[in-house]
């Protein structure tokens, strides 16, 4: 303080040292305040900071984010930290903050924030009421303690930020996720065929791989053999089966260069010409009733004839044999020629005809007429191609026979060494025929199996377990004991050592809802069960949804003859459990001796209508059972043959018959149903 | 007073203490308690202005103010206030006189308001015409009749008092009435212990004489020094931020103000805040205002002149809410204030 004069009095003045005491505590205080507030922002500023860079790792370990992204946002983060700190402190404080601090916690009173604001002012500008106000200040200043005043506060966002911190740590423990594409077996999913359609098919191509000659035949079967195997292996999914399929009737069509019955027709013409003459009505015959084979065989015994016999032959009978070839020859062409007339005339009829409709309008009549004829042209469009095809068939047999006409009034070795060729032609075309038949059986079978497929995707999963349910009933299993179709009966069993035990067979049996057996056992020392239930009746769904009736009766009959030698009848009751239906179970513990009697055919069997009960009831494995099918099957070919049915009608009814075909006795041995009474 | 070193202006100071602890020691024999309602009716004093009592009836008011006039040796009279009363019963009035001489002239009878301290009671009973009479001497410490002007005698303090229930037949003040007042004084119910002290002094035989502590010209001295009282520019930055939030409109009005008053503190109220602060420093003895004299003076010189709405009223609002919310919300420093290295000198 310094000393001056004052109106003769001694004036105190506060020096500037003095002040800047006071001046050093607000300013400690001040920057303890900012230190607090910085660390306050920037903990704040921290947890921010780390929510987003632990969300933003988040992102970076699912690989959402890129390397480069996250450090660039990381680095962000931690930027902005340290700005906001660096904000926060240096951010302007309200005036005296430091002082006013210390005044509040000293309980002041203002005294150090008012002696700073006074010694602001000059010396001179002073009263002395505030140089006494700036020593009261100094006065009180010495227990001033800015530490005291403003303490370190712990952030009050620290332990968010902690939070977040341990969860950046744990985040980043993880790794980054790859997109590595996870190499999968592809799967596929094949086509779903029942044993029972797959065996049928094998059934049927076994046939045909028999009685096959040509090799084209021969490697369709096989073709369509390793389909069936394939599907079988279930290595076939849908499309890759009808492509299979596609393909191979596509082969099988190939080969197929005219239509057969074109063919026929055109060699029935021919053979009807030929038949006309002495010496080539035995060929011509043969022609006409499509007997290549016999024909084949006579032309070459005609050439042979010609040969041995040439200056002996008639020679009007050569004549007309010459009259026949020819015209047989020129057969062909004139039915040809004659189409493509046809067609013509038709074909500006139609063009006459449309013009008409266009420049005078068309009454509905006229539109009928003209749809009938393009109708028409369009049949004979079709007529001609077949011919056409027919003819380049025919077209060397044609020129073997008119060179053989021609040659015959000339030379007759040359005309027997043409009838020879012509021969060989017609022995072609009865191989090759008979290759066509072949294919087409296959082609058809192939069309059979495309529909099933076809239909069995769209019946879905339920029709599959409809279907096999029935192919299981039809092999004459009980289907593995559906609530339905249930049964039970128990074997009889003969007495040991001859002492034959009351057998008793169908305890009691049930079968379906309606069935209802009741068993009746009876031992006669031969261990002959019967049982025997009161008839019952089952709706079964067919694989279409159809319903097929099948009837139970509960009835089981044991065929075993214990053929012991006991005398008494068993009185025992007999045990055990009839898997079987037909309780087909003899023990043969039983000490007896196997004889066997071979049944003759009387004619007295069952009645059809028994068999077919009997097929519905224990399945179509009977040998019964297969005949009647048999002559079914061959009556509703022939009418399928023979009648026009639409193609999708046709393929139902042959597959139906595909389902009721007789199956491989499951039961071999066992006896015919016995007949109703 | 320039002229005065540190030293003499803390022996000041000092002396100024004292002399308000013996006053308010002398005044603490006839009135228990209300230690806040003395300092307050001193603080008028000193301050040149004019407390308004309020309080119920019995509370001490008129015992107050008359044991101040005992102990100040300063002229004291009361006045009634009563619906009949004239503004002639205050101010005076002019008679005809006769003189020695034989002959008449008019002469001024002086009314009681010539007087240091005028307890003016149950002013509200009065009508507004009366009530008024009061104003310019309130305000200019003179008094005009007819064609003088009397001034009147420092130190002059009304000292008015008014009961807060009965409304009935009363007046109550005009606004630019109540902004003449420089504090307006909350006379509380005594608690138990002041109860027994009010008891054995009344009751009692005894009837103790008060001394006078002060005599005038002390006063006036007092009154100067207080206006040498310095204070700081956020001092000052402070009250003025208060009075500002009074209003509804106000820069940091906070959401009490805005929504429920109707005027706000003049810049009288500022003035009155200021200079008690400067009072209530040296009754500590201290060379400068601070912030919590402030606080502790803006309600007793504020709550008159803060006006409340028609919301306010309904609502059961009272002024000293507010003010006490406004006192909250106002920080004690704030930057941006132009001068803020000058100090105020008021």
């Amino acid at each position: 303080m310094s000393v001056s004069e004052s109106n003769g009095e001694p004036m105190m003045h506060v020096s500037e040292r003095d002040v800047a005491s006071l001046h050093a505590l607000a300013l400690v205080a001040e920057r303890r305040i900012r230190r607090n507030r910085a660390l306050q922002v920037g903990t704040s500023a921290l947890a921010i900071a780390l929510c987003v860079d632990a969300f933003t790792l988040l992102l970076r370990k699912v690989a959402v984010l890129s390397e480069g992204t996250t450090r660039a946002v990381l680095a962000a983060s931690a930027i902005s930290v340290i700005a906001a700190m660096l904000v926060a402190y240096f951010r302007r404080l309200s005036p005296f903050a430091g002082a006013v601090v210390l005044d509040k916690h000293h309980g002041l009173a203002d005294r150090i924030t008012s002696a700073l604001s006074f010694s602001r002012m000059s010396s001179a500008e002073r009263t002395p009421f505030m140089e006494a106000a700036i020593e009261d200040a100094l006065g009180v200043a010495q227990a001033v303690d800015p530490k005291k005043a403003v303490p370190f506060t712990r952030p009050r966002d620290l332990p968010i930020a902690g939070g977040f911190a341990l969860a950046l740590v744990l985040i980043g423990l993880f790794e980054v996720r790859k997109h590595e594409p996870v190499l999968t077996a592809k799967t596929i999913e094949p086509v779903d065929v029942t044993a029972d359609d797959l065996d049928a098919m094998r059934d049927f191509l076994k046939e045909m791989a028999q009685k096959q000659e040509t090799e084209e035949a021969k490697a369709a079967t096989q073709e369509f053999n390793q389909l069936i195997e394939d599907l079988a292996a279930k290595r076939l999914d849908r499309t890759e089966a009808f492509r299979r399929m596609q393909a191979l009737e596509q082969r099988l069509l190939e080969g197929r260069e005219g239509d057969a019955k074109a063919i026929e027709q055109a060699l029935a013409k021919m053979g009807e010409e030929l038949k006309k003459a002495e010496l080539t009505k035995k060929a011509g015959e043969a022609l006409e009733n499509k007997n290549l084979a016999m024909a084949d065989k006579e032309f070459k015994d005609l050439a042979k004839k010609l040969r041995e016999q040439g200056k002996n032959v008639d020679k009007g009978q050569l004549e007309k044999m010459r009259e026949a070839l020819k015209k047989a020859a020129d057969n062909q062409k004139n039915r040809s020629e004659s189409l493509a007339k046809q067609r013509e005339s038709l074909q500006k009829d139609l063009l006459k005809q449309r013009q008409k409709m266009s420049d005078a309008g068309a009454q509905d009549e006229e539109k009928d007429l003209l749809k009938k004829k393009e109708r028409e042209l369009e049949r004979l469009d079709r007529e001609t191609e077949q011919e056409e095809a027919a003819r380049r068939q025919l077209e060397r047999l044609d020129r073997e026979l008119e060179k053989a006409a021609e040659d015959l009034m000339k030379d007759l070795g040359m005309s027997a060494n043409d009838l020879d060729r012509a021969a060989e032609d017609v022995n072609r075309m009865a191989r090759q025929q008979m290759s066509q038949e072949e294919k087409e059986q296959l082609r058809q079978k192939l069309q059979e199996l495309r529909e099933m497929l076809r239909q069995q995707g769209q019946g879905g999963q339920g029709q599959m377990s409809r279907l096999r349910k029935f192919q299981q009933r039809a092999r004459g299993q009980s289907g593995g004991g559906s609530k339905s179709e249930q049964g039970e009966g128990e074997d009889g069993e003969s007495g040991e050592n001859g002492e034959g035990k009351e057998g008793q067979n169908g305890k009691e049996g049930q079968s379906g809802q309606n069935g209802q057996g009741k068993g009746q056992g009876q031992g006669k020392g031969q261990g002959k069960g019967q049982g025997q239930g009161q008839g019952g009746e089952t709706w079964v769904l067919g694989p279409n949804g159809e319903k097929i009736l099948m009837l139970s009766r509960g009835q089981s009959q044991s065929g075993g003859q214990g053929g012991g030698q006991g005398k008494e009848p068993g009185k025992g009751v007999g045990t055990g459990h009839d898997d079987h239906i037909t309780g087909a179970k003899t023990n043969p513990k039983g000490g007896t001796v196997d004889s066997q009697i071979a049944g003759q055919e009387t004619g007295q069997g069952s009645s059809r209508s028994e068999v077919i009960q009997g097929a519905a009831e224990k399945g179509f494995a009977s040998r019964g059972y297969q005949n009647v099918f048999r002559e079914y099957h061959t009556v509703a070919e022939e009418a399928l043959n023979r009648d026009e049915v639409p193609g999708g009608y046709r393929s139902y009814v042959r597959r139906y018959f595909q389902l009721i075909r007789p199956r491989e006795d499951v039961t071999a041995g066992a006896p015919p149903p016995a007949p109703k009474d | 007073m320039s002229e005065m070193s540190a030293d003499a202006v803390r022996s000041e100071v000092d002396a100024f203490r004292s002399s308000i602890d013996a006053l308010r020691k002398e005044i603490a024999i006839s009135v228990v308690g209300n230690t806040e309602v003395v300092d307050g009716v001193i603080s008028c004093m000193l301050a040149g202005g004019h407390a308004l009592l309020e309080g119920v009836p019995g509370l001490g008011k008129t015992m107050l103010v008359r044991t101040l006039a005992e102990t100040l040796s300063l002229t004291f009279s009361r006045i009634q206030f009563t619906p009949d009363l004239m503004p002639a019963d205050i101010l005076g009035t002019t008679v005809i006189d006769d003189s020695g001489s034989g002959g008449k002239h008019f002469e001024f009878r002086k009314g009681p308001i010539f007087a240091n301290i005028v307890l003016a009671d149950e002013i509200n009973r009065a009508t507004p015409k009366t009530q008024s009479a009061l104003l310019e001497a309130m305000q200019e410490h003179r008094v005009s009749v007819g064609r003088n002007t009397y001034v009147l005698e420092e130190p002059f303090v009304v000292l008015a008092t008014q009961n807060p229930l009965e409304m009935e037949g009363t007046y109550p003040l005009p606004e630019a009435q109540l902004d003449r007042f420089f504090f307006k004084l909350h006379v509380p119910f005594p608690n138990r212990n002041e109860l027994h002290s009010i008891l054995d002094l009344t009751t009692g035989a005894a009837n103790s004489v008060r001394k006078q502590v002060l005599d005038r010209e002390r006063i006036l001295a007092m009154q100067k020094l207080v206006r040498q009282v310095p204070v700081a520019r956020h001092v000052q930055d402070f009250a003025i931020r208060v009075v500002q939030a009074t209003h509804a409109d106000g820069p940091d009005a906070p959401e009490i103000a805005k929504r429920f008053v109707r005027f706000g503190a003049s810049p009288r109220g500022a003035q009155a805040v200021l200079l008690a602060a400067k009072i209530r420093a040296l009754f500590e003895g201290r060379f400068a205002a601070s912030v919590d004299d402030v606080r502790v003076v803006a309600l007793p010189a504020l709550r008159h002149r803060v006006l409340l709405n028609f919301e306010g009223e309904a609502e059961g609002v009272k002024t000293d809410q507010v003010i006490s919310e406004i006192l909250k919300a106002t920080p004690e420093t704030k930057a941006g204030v132009s001068g803020e290295a000058q100090v105020g000198l008021s």
